[in-house]
């Protein structure tokens, strides 16, 4: 089996891709909306110079290989919702070329990445009756092609999901959900492929392509041919149809859009910084500070904030010190973290390998300076709860010889201590300190 | 400052599409503007009954910086439907008058702006080239003409005929209007890109001191303009001008190059016209939207508009756009090269403007397409390359006007400006008896 994906996400620019139109706002139809944006007759568009920038962050992400020099072109249609009936879009001079996407163990091959502007929208009301929404014409679109190299649907659906979290780390995507990808299917059980235009979201992509599998084998069993076709899915029906051959057997027509000039991407391209991904941070983590690899995965899963900051303890610290109190209370508290901290636990934790402070006052600091209670009330929680966990493991003296063969032994005194304080303390607390008490006696 | 009355005026000449009421207007001059360019207080159609009753919610930049300047707007000239024509008699809204003879031709396709230009007194229009269309009317109407740099004037506004093409320019019967006008409203503007990247107007106009005289213009040309041209060859040369005489071969491609890329880029920008959001809207809604679009267009779109859709569509074609589209966008840069050789030696190409004087109606009946796309073989090569070029009035054949183009290379349009100035000193202009 061989599926190839054609990807469209919106690039988050503040104005559209050739005019300057707002890209979010009040959702009242056709209120963002000008001359250009509408193709009203004289009106010309005029590049917005970051949907190019992004566009060439993503083939530098993807590894694609850039050309000295893109330009435009037009492809011609006659659709209500394209207002100018010819989408600006890349035909022969795409921004990127040839790159690749990491999956697991295997490469999905990229073929190419483009940019193009977003139509308008088609909505149906009633019979025979249908409103256009232009607010969403003229907004960037960025499309990734691959080759046919993903094996199963289920596959189609993890490397969409790690294409874009790679793509919302990349150029800051705010993750509005799965809505905002749009796939092209290309699926072949057989010889033959079909395509199925426009799915929308994630789980939809991988329950169209399942039905296609089904679909495509089951023609094949009974010794039938897979017609060569363009498809749609009706996501209510969890079906795939044929589309109507008249909308996409066009000859588009392609020629260079005159309006816009050529623009020298391999220039623009060099001076892009691209923000490390989240995989690659993790593996330079792991080499460069010799700790294990689930270590450094679990940092960078959490946040690559915290990955940087551990970093930064290091710096003023050691990496024995830095993966204690990262991995200990730091990722405890994780959620109330904010940047504004960052420097005060960095000197809260220098502090302790200085040996200004002890292990205890260094982790009733962190845990005082990331919830906001203060320390006073940290230090006194913490030494209620150490003192119970130490009473109940009087209690049950076994549980320190089970710990040594299992760790998991603690979990016994963690529940007891969980039932006794009744919701008083987060759990990770509780988990902390019974570890914390627990070694102190081994 | 006072104008004549245009609606009685434009009742004989029918130059105007729509034109304003007033006789007093307040302002330092009166312009006109060819009914592709964008006004917000006018009707705009580009001469098609596909955009009937649009009125535009912005201005073109051409004619906000005429009003900046302190220009009224008086009316919106006539013009073959989108630009496509020779003769202007491709309009959905009549067919401008020669003022030197009511039965032939103005030129197009500006030729509203023309026929304005020489019969309104101390009047200026601003008219639009893709592959003639100022210098033509010009020289028909016995008015200067210029075009300017692809790029020199803001496209902003125009409605597009052929985007790569597309010049706004200036007409007027006085040479010193093109000089003072064509700075006004030339300059780069963030709405068109392709205007973005022209130098600077240059404040001292450098003048001509040499000229190339196309062999292969002047052949198959009128005997009269033939005639004419031989003489402002000597008047030239008396003027202390080298000229020379050179040979251009490759301009023979320059007309189908031309038919090609503008037909193509026509026929992308006219797909947009299909009755929804301007213009005509009256179709039929029970209609499937294609079939809408296909019987609104059927009906408002005039014949020749429909060829140069059905040409540039099927020059763009899978399979046959290397043989046509993109070949003709090779031809274009050895054209290019062609002319920039000469350049290397001479200031200016002078040739005749049009081949023959303006035809009557009935001769224009009678011509083919072919023979008409023909008639533009001397004022293609300068248009297709992008280059500035200018109509003189050189002379009269039957008291019709003759036109003697002059090009220069890319930005120089000062020379030609220089060379207007010049030349008008010692031209006897006669001017067309107004009848109103």
């Amino acid at each position: 089996m061989k599926i190839g994906l054609e990807i469209h996400v919106q690039l988050p620019t503040k104005s559209k891709m050739f005019c300057s139109c707002p890209t979010e706002g009040e959702d009242i139809p056709n209120s963002r909306v000008c001359p250009t944006c509408l193709g009203m007759p004289g009106s010309k568009p005029s590049l917005n110079k970051k949907a190019l920038e992004l566009g060439l962050s993503l083939a530098k992400m993807l590894g694609c290989s850039i050309p000295e020099q893109t330009w435009f072109s037009r492809k011609t249609y006659f659709y209500p919702d394209l207002c100018k009936h010819f989408q600006i879009t890349q035909y022969d001079t795409p921004i990127g070329e040839k790159g690749v996407f990491r999956l697991g163990d295997k490469d999905i091959r990229i073929t190419r990445v483009h940019l193009e502007e977003d139509p308008g929208k088609t909505k149906r009301v009633g019979d025979g009756t249908a409103l256009v929404d232009y607010n969403r014409s003229g907004i960037p679109l960025v499309e990734i092609v691959t080759e046919p190299d993903i094996s199963t649907p289920a596959e189609a659906r993890q490397f969409l999901s790690e294409l874009l979290t790679s793509i919302r780390h990349t150029i800051d995507l705010p993750a509005d959900g799965d809505r905002s990808v749009r796939c092209d299917c290309n699926i072949s059980v057989g010889k033959e492929r079909c395509e199925v235009k426009n799915v929308t979201g994630l789980k939809n992509v991988e329950n169209c392509l399942k039905y296609e599998v089904v679909r495509q084998t089951k023609i094949l069993k009974a010794g039938g041919k897979i017609e060569r076709e363009t498809r749609r899915y009706d996501e209510e029906r969890k079906v795939t149809l044929p589309a109507r051959k008249k909308e996409f057997e066009a000859d588009y027509g392609y020629i260079g859009e005159p309006d816009l000039g050529i623009y020298n991407i391999a220039e623009i391209a060099k001076g892009i910084k691209l923000k490390e991904t989240p995989i690659a941070m993790a593996g330079r983590i792991q080499s460069q500070y010799g700790i294990d690899a689930k270590m450094a995965k679990q940092l960078v899963s959490t946040s690559t904030e915290l990955a940087a900051l551990f970093e930064e303890i290091v710096a003023s610290a050691d990496v024995k010190t830095a993966v204690k109190w990262c991995s200990g209370p730091i990722s405890a508290n994780w959620k109330q973290y904010e940047p504004s901290m960052k420097d005060e636990l960095v000197c809260i934790v220098s502090d302790f390998f200085k040996g200004g402070i002890t292990d205890t006052e260094c982790g009733i600091k962190i845990k005082s300076l990331m919830t906001g209670v203060d320390a006073e009330a940290t230090a006194k929680a913490s030494e209620d709860i150490e003192a119970l966990i130490s009473k109940l493991l009087d209690e049950n003296p076994n549980v320190i010889e089970d710990y040594r063969k299992n760790e998991k032994a603690a979990n016994r005194i963690i529940g007891l201590v969980m039932k006794e304080t009744g919701g008083a303390y987060s759990s990770s607390d509780i988990v902390a300190s019974t570890k914390k008490v627990i070694e102190s006696r081994l | 400052m006072k104008i004549q009355d245009l609606k009685t005026i434009n009742e004989r000449y029918e130059m105007f599409t729509s034109c304003s009421d007033a006789t007093e207007t307040g302002c330092e001059f009166v312009f006109s503007a060819k009914d592709n360019l964008t006004s917000y207080d006018f009707e705009t159609c580009a001469g098609s009954r596909i955009l009937e009753g649009y009125r535009p919610p912005f201005d073109a930049t051409a004619i906000s910086k005429m009003r900046e300047a302190g220009g009224f707007l008086a009316g919106k000239t006539n013009m073959d439907e989108f630009g496509f024509g020779t003769f202007s008699a491709n309009s959905g809204f009549g067919i401008p008058k020669n003022p030197y003879d009511l039965n032939r031709s103005c030129g197009g396709s500006s030729g509203g702006s023309a026929c304005a230009a020489a019969v309104l007194e101390d009047h200026v229009s601003l008219g639009v080239s893709t592959g003639g269309s100022i210098v033509c009317p010009a020289s028909f109407c016995g008015v200067y003409g210029i075009a300017p740099t692809y790029g020199r004037v803001s496209r902003y506004g125009l409605i597009d005929y052929g985007n790569s093409l597309d010049k706004v320019g200036v007409l007027s019967a006085k040479a010193e209007d093109l000089a003072k006008y064509l700075p006004i409203i030339s300059g780069k503007d963030q709405r068109d890109p392709t205007s973005c990247v022209q130098p600077d107007f240059p404040k001292e106009f450098s003048k001509i001191k040499s000229v190339a005289v196309v062999n292969e213009a002047i052949e198959g040309i009128s005997k009269d303009v033939k005639q004419n041209f031989d003489e402002s060859v000597e008047k030239i040369r008396s003027m202390g001008i080298d000229v020379e005489f050179v040979s251009m071969p490759v301009l023979k491609y320059a007309m189908p190059a031309y038919y090609i890329l503008a037909t193509s880029e026509a026929s992308t920008n006219l797909a947009r016209y299909c009755g929804m959001r301007y213009g005509q809207q009256d179709g039929d809604l029970t209609l499937k939207f294609d079939d809408y679009f296909t019987s609104f267009r059927s009906q408002y779109f005039g014949d020749e508009a429909k060829r140069r859709i059905l040409l540039g569509t099927f020059t763009r074609m899978v399979g046959y756009a290397d043989r046509y589209y993109n070949k003709a966008l090779r031809v274009r840069q050895s054209i290019i090269s062609e002319y920039k050789k000469v350049f290397a030696d001479h200031d200016a190409v002078m040739t005749p403007t049009m081949p023959f004087i303006s035809p009557r109606f009935d001769e224009i009946q009678a011509m083919s397409s072919l023979d008409i796309y023909k008639a533009d073989f001397l004022t293609i090569p300068p248009n297709i390359t992008g280059m500035p070029h200018m109509s003189v009035p050189s002379g009269y054949s039957d008291g019709m006007p003759i036109g003697l183009m002059f090009t220069s290379d890319h930005w120089n349009e000062d020379y030609l400006l220089s060379m207007a100035m010049e030349w008008e000193k010692s031209f006897d202009m006669i001017k067309p008896e107004v009848k109103v």
